[in-house]
């Protein structure tokens, strides 16, 4: 049997074996019937040290050490739970969920905060430790098929204090399983403030070939112990420390080509460039200025796209993070011999720099939200980081933009993979001169020399 | 001859590519709205359609839009998208039904 051929019976195999366990019913589903569902104890029974266990994972604490990106204290932790950028001007700390102000026209408030998307329940918040942060993670948002969604908002306790709300019947409990391609999408469609406003990520079978072959999200981020493998996304910072890449050798490989000519190609041109030629989703915020919504709260003013409907932009990248004020993206050169040609997708955001330090500040959402006061959400921010002056700061603050690349990992595609002509020709999708190359080889990387015999025997062969 | 073989591909591989991705706006008048649903309508956990009505932030009108599609129904189904959600709509007119393109909730940061 050639190699492939037996990678492909593996794969079939692999395949065969996932289908039947997620067809077989969880073990523990007797118990839970009889003994009920407590929360994470009652899995703990079979499953020891589990809770514990994911309280160290970048799920539970939003942030982990970074070691790739520029101008960051190695000691320290970073993540949704304090990074300050453009595509959300917050982050965990200035804007902690909790009730807005009254908005001065219909006299009505709601609750907003970044840290909805977290397996806790505020009591026990992004990163805390202990048995009461143990009991408190939510195991069915990730495992259950039957999650009632009401049952996970905002609440205030007879303490007064901001609850999140989670589905703990024993029926949600009897519908365990591997995480589903929508237990993930519960926080991950809406990254970014709305359903594909981040990244433009939608995996369905119509716009990813992994999602058409019934693949779901673990089937390439194959979680051990709550260690979820991410990739290199320049604005993706926190990370468990382990990784997935599409040519892991457990994946594809780099030569996954019958076509040794595209094979070649992997060794300058990541595969994402040629497999991921489209992206979408916002293009750009301002968070200066907040939009008015039917219901008289406010909105940064979003423009946007959907899935697919925007052109990613080429750099190289080496896998190191160039982190200013007013840039955060890929670092390379075509000469470092690490980097590859990588598609990103491009972001320009808008929002207040401190005058005195040129830093961009942060921004608490509730009273911008409330009232479109957004130097009142600079001042709110400051406060709660405990900045000097915050007032003077608020006050000054310096409208400015930054451009952000956010990696663009899915949307695969193999029937529109671009192929010599997209990229070999005046008008290619690559900007050659801004990669670098002279105008010598320009000449010659644009010519149809390089696949006018290949493309015209393709060609024939088609029709 | 070879310039215009290749000037043929390059027309080819364009033709191609707008073909592949030009599809997007797909025919028949889409309207766009935004509302609020008042109400949503769906018969049982395999029920394959549903009815949501949304009040036209414009207009203040109900408009009952029929919702198709597997992933927004299995959001109804499992409470993702209640009473009260603000929607963003592109919908079709088909046999005197407003039949949904898109339906989406407007929640931002
Ligand atoms: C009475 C024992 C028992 C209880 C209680 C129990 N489990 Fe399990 N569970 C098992 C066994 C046995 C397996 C299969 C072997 C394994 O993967 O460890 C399993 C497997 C799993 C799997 C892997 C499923 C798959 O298809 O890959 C998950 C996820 C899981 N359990 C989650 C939970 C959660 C969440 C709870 C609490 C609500 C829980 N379990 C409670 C016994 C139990
Ligand atoms: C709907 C769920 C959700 C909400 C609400 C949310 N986020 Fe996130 N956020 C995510 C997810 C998922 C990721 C990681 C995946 C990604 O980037 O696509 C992320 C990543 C981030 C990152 C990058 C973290 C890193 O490791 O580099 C920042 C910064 C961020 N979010 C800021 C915010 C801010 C600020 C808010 C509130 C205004 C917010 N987020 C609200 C889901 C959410
Ligand atoms: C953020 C989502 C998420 C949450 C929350 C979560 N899990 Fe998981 N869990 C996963 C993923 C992903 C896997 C790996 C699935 C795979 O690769 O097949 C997993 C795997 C498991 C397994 C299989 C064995 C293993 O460790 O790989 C068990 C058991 C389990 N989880 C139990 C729990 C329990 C108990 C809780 C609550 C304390 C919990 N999970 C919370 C995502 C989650
Ligand atoms: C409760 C909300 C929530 C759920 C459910 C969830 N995520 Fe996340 N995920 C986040 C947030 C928030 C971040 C960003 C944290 C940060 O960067 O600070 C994130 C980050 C990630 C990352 C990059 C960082 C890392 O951990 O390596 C990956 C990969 C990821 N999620 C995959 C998944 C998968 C797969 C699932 C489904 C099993 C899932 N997530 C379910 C909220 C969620
Ligand atoms: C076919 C495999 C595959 C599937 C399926 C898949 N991913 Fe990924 N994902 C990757 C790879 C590979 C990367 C990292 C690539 C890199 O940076 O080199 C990645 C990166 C990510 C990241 C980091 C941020 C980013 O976009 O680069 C998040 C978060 C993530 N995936 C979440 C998900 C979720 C949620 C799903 C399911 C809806 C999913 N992935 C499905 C392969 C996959
Ligand atoms: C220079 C562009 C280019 C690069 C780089 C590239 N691919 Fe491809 N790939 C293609 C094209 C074009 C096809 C479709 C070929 C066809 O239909 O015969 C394809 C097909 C494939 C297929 C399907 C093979 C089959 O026989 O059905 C896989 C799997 C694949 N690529 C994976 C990868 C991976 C993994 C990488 C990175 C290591 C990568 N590709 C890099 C252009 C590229
Ligand atoms: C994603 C864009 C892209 C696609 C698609 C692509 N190439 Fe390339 N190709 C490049 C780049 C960039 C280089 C230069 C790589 C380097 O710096 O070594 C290159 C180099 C080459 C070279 C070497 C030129 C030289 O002498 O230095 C040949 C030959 C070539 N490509 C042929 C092809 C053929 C044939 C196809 C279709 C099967 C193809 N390319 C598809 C981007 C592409």
């Amino acid at each position: 049997m050639s190699k492939k051929s037996v990678t492909a019976v593996v794969l079939c195999l692999a395949l065969a074996a996932t289908a039947a366990l997620a067809a077989s019913e969880h073990p523990g589903k007797e118990s839970i019937e009889k003994n009920g569902y407590k929360g994470p104890e009652t899995c703990e029974e079979c499953h020891p040290g589990t809770a514990k266990a994911f309280l160290d994972t970048v799920h539970w604490k939003h942030a982990s050490k970074v070691t790739n990106v520029d101008n960051l204290n190695p000691k320290l932790e970073y993540g949704m739970k304090n990074r300050i950028y453009v595509m959300c001007n917050g982050n965990d700390i200035v804007n902690n969920l909790k009730e807005i102000p009254k908005s001065p026209i219909t006299g009505k408030s709601k609750f907003s905060g970044c840290n909805t998307c977290h397996p806790g329940n505020h009591l026990s918040d992004v990163g805390s430790t202990g048995p009461a942060a143990a009991a408190a993670v939510d195991c069915l948002v990730c495992h259950s098929t039957d999650y009632d969604f009401r049952q996970r908002k905002p609440f205030k306790n007879e303490k007064g204090e901001v609850v999140m709300g989670q589905d703990r019947s024993v029926k949600a409990a009897l519908a365990i399983g591997k995480p589903t391609v929508k237990n993930c999408m519960v926080c991950h469609e809406a990254a970014g403030g709305g359903v594909i406003v981040k990244r433009g990520f939608t995996f369905t079978k119509d716009t990813d070939a992994h999602a058409a072959k019934g693949m779901v999200c673990v089937d390439c981020h194959k979680a051990k112990n709550h260690k979820m493998p991410s990739g290199h996304d320049p604005n993706n910072w926190a990370n468990d420390g382990v990784f997935v890449s599409c040519a892991d050798t457990s994946c594809h490989g780099v030569k996954p080509h019958k076509d040794a000519d595209l094979n070649r190609h992997s060794a300058k041109i990541a595969c994402q460039t040629c497999h991921i030629p489209r992206t979408g989703g916002a293009f750009a915020k301002d968070f200066t200025v907040w939009e008015q919504t039917a219901d008289k709260f406010y909105e940064p003013t979003t423009l946007k796209k959907e899935a697919n409907e925007t052109t990613p932009v080429y750099a190289w990248y080496n896998g190191t993070v160039k982190n200013t004020p007013h840039f955060i993206g890929p670092k390379g050169s075509r000469k470092d011999g690490k980097s590859k040609i990588t598609p990103f997708k491009i972001f320009q955001g808008r929002a207040y720099y401190n005058k005195q330090t040129g830093q961009l500040l942060s921004m608490d959402f509730a009273q911008p939200m409330s009232s479109g006061d957004t130097r009142a959400g600079v001042l709110s921010a400051a406060k709660t980081l405990g900045l000097k002056n915050p007032e003077k700061i608020a006050k000054e603050a310096v409208p400015g933009w930054q451009t952000v690349y956010f990696g663009s990992n899915h949307l695969v595609t193999k029937t529109k993979a671009l192929y010599c002509a997209n990229c070999h020709a005046p008008n290619g999708v690559l900007n050659f001169k801004d990669l670098g190359y002279s105008d010598k080889e320009i000449v010659k990387l644009t010519s149809p020399e390089l696949y006018m015999e290949k493309v015209a025997k393709k060609q024939k062969e088609e029709w | 001859m070879k310039k215009a073989v290749s000037v043929m591909v390059l027309v080819a591989v364009a033709a191609l590519s707008i073909l592949c991705f030009g599809n997007v706006a797909s025919a028949g008048e889409e309207i766009k709205m935004v509302g609020v649903i008042t109400k949503i309508e769906i018969a049982g956990a395999d029920a394959k359609t549903a009815t949501a009505t949304l009040k036209d932030n414009k207009t203040e009108q109900p408009v009952v839009i029929t919702v198709n599609d597997d992933l927004t129904l299995d959001k109804f189904k499992d409470h993702r998208i209640v009473e009260g959600d603000e929607i963003r709509c592109k919908y079709e007119v088909i046999d005197g039904k407003n039949v949904s393109k898109l339906f989406r909730k407007t929640a931002g940061c």
